[in-house]
């Protein structure tokens, strides 16, 4: 072990180096003719804006005497409503009023299109990652199998997979697999995304089944367990410890490359940020806070693997 | 039957016939290896490195495949294109040099694994045994430990008990102590002779010539893939008849 006092002047180093960096760009946006508008950012991700309240037919509005209650009487007809507990009035007494005005508002704290953004993106992800996890073994099962037939199938899936962008991957199964299939965008992104990442999922399983010493095999085989049974009980608990470094980084490579999505239609974090951008015009900040907000998710998930390699670290 | 009536009219538990075996690069790793082993006998195989001993133990079990002739083991029938190798692999046990236990499960569930999976043996039942073959070989304290938590020896008494837990016709020792520090080889062939004294079947490719004068019913020598000659000890050790098995054991005592 290093004497402490070198390896902290070593991590001032590392700091002070990022601060310089850091300085140096913020130096360097100052030249640009730039203003910066970091208050716009919140609102995007928390709206404080509240729901509307709509006129549900055409007709005239009446607001009580003490402000509280709003009455509307239809144009034609003889319909009538009443609104209550609403924070702000927006029409005016006696206003002509067309079904779908927005005629008050009413207080609430509710999730801005980045956050929304966000959800999606998790949302997507995990489902991904699952139908990945479970798609990948199957395929690195395949790798190793014995089988001829199920080897080449398995290799040339990982071959094409891994041989084609998976930006192209995602409009192929958008626009081709997704119109033959009547596919939704949000079922068309987590296939493209399970698909692209089984295949790397596949090689990790295959590697860490490839790990574990023959010998563990053989005398599994000895005992007279089947292949199915030497594979379930002795090959992959002990594979499971060498794969699951590679599979978090697989994982947070997946959550990263969900941006990619934004290319149809779906409404992720990297697609809010772009909506948020038009109508901000503060592309720096929004884009530092998404990445800010990409980092979070994969930060957690990192955090969490370590710990379970923790706990598999444990029984020796 | 007890090994003090050992005679001819015990069964053959292993009879390997005329076999070869052939490497994909053409060099032929067993030449014309004929071998029969008894019930309640103890045959051990000698010979230098590379002489083929252990794939020749590893055919009985098939881990080691075979390109030409036949082995019949305790009734089931090995050539070259042998189908349920399950059923004679219960029949036959295996202990390995490098023990080859289950690292991720403890001492008492690498014994209960396979009772449990493959012999379908109630969980109660499976544990019961184990511990008994554990006291057995003296590791009835360490019923909870992992391998990794044992010395070499230790551990190669536990694959020797996992290979009992499957009540096997015959046992396949490959070189048991071949990987052990010197001082453990002791205990684990002390566990080894009690088991040859209680009449199991066994089969043992080993350097430890003192074994096998002590132990053996039959002594085989093999060189470069061919069983030169076989032997009771005594004449095997005393008077030795091959040529080779002179210069060999020359090197060896």
């Amino acid at each position: 072990m290093s004497p402490p006092l070198s390896r902290w002047l070593w991590h001032a180093v590392a700091v002070a180096l990022l601060a310089a960096l850091g300085s140096g760009l913020y130096l360097a946006s100052k030249r640009i003719d730039y203003t910066w508008r970091w208050e716009r950012i919140p609102q995007y991700l928390i709206s404080t804006e509240g729901d509307d309240q709509k006129a549900p037919f055409d007709g005239f509005v009446a607001v009580s005497e003490d402000g509280k209650t709003l009455s509307m009487t239809a144009l034609r007809g003889t319909e009538t409503a009443q609104f209550t507990g609403f924070s702000m009035i927006i029409a005016g007494n006696g206003d002509l009023v067309f079904e779908g005005d927005v005629i008050a508002k009413t207080d609430a704290i509710s999730a801005g299109p980045l956050l929304v953004g966000l959800w999606l993106t998790l949302k997507i992800s995990a489902l991904a990652l699952v139908f990945a996890l479970l798609l990948g073994l199957l395929i690195g099962l395949g790798r190793v199998s014995k089988n001829p037939a199920a080897r080449d199938l398995a290799a040339f899936y990982v071959e094409v997979i891994r041989g084609t962008p998976l930006l192209v991957q995602i409009f192929i199964v958008y626009f081709f697999i997704g119109t033959v299939l009547q596919l939704s965008a949000f079922s068309a992104g987590v296939v493209a995304l399970a698909v692209f990442t089984a295949a790397y999922v596949a090689e990790i399983v295959r590697a860490g089944i490839e790990a574990v010493p023959k010998g563990q095999t053989e005398a599994a085989q000895s005992v007279g367990l089947s292949g199915l049974q030497t594979m379930m009980y002795v090959i992959l608990p002990q594979a499971t410890r060498r794969i699951l470094p590679p599979l978090a980084g697989q994982s947070i490579n997946l959550i990263k490359d969900s941006s990619l999505v934004s290319v149809m239609a779906l409404t992720d974090l990297t697609k809010a940020g772009r909506e948020v951008v038009s109508s901000t015009f503060s592309p720096f900040e929004v884009w530092f806070v998404v990445a800010l907000m990409y980092l979070l998710l994969t930060g957690v998930l990192s955090v969490a693997v370590r710990r379970l390699e923790q706990r598999y670290a444990v029984q020796g | 039957m007890s090994p003090s009536t050992m005679n001819d009219a015990n069964p053959v538990l292993i009879e390997a016939r005329e076999i070869e075996k052939r490497y994909p690069n053409g060099v032929l790793g067993l030449k014309r290896a004929s071998l029969s082993v008894k019930a309640g006998e103890v045959v051990v195989i000698v010979g230098p490195s590379g002489s083929g001993k252990s794939t020749l133990l590893r055919t009985f079990n098939g881990l080691e495949s075979i390109t030409g002739g036949e082995i019949v083991v305790d009734g089931h029938v090995l050539h070259q294109r042998s189908a349920d190798l399950r059923a004679l692999r219960q029949r036959v046990g295996m202990v390995f040099q490098q023990f080859n236990l289950f690292p991720h499960l403890t001492v008492l569930e690498n014994l209960c694994l396979a009772p449990v999976k493959v012999l379908k043996l109630p969980a109660t039942a499976a544990d019961q045994r184990a511990r008994e073959l554990l006291a057995k070989v003296g590791l009835s304290s360490k019923c909870d430990c992992y391998p990794a938590q044992l010395s070499g020896g230790q551990q190669q008494r536990v694959a020797i008990a996992r290979a009992l837990a499957m009540q096997p016709a015959v046992i396949l020792f490959d070189e048991p102590t071949s990987a052990l520090d010197p001082e453990m080889v002791g205990e684990v062939l002390e566990v080894m002779k009690q088991l040859a004294i209680e009449g199991m079947t066994m089969c043992v490719v080993t350097h430890e010539m003192g074994f096998a004068r002590a132990v053996a019913d039959r002594v085989i020598f093999m060189d470069a893939g061919e069983i030169l000659c076989e032997d009771a000890p005594d004449a095997f050790f005393g008077a030795p008849k091959h040529e080779r098995l002179q210069s060999f054991l020359r090197q060896v005592l």
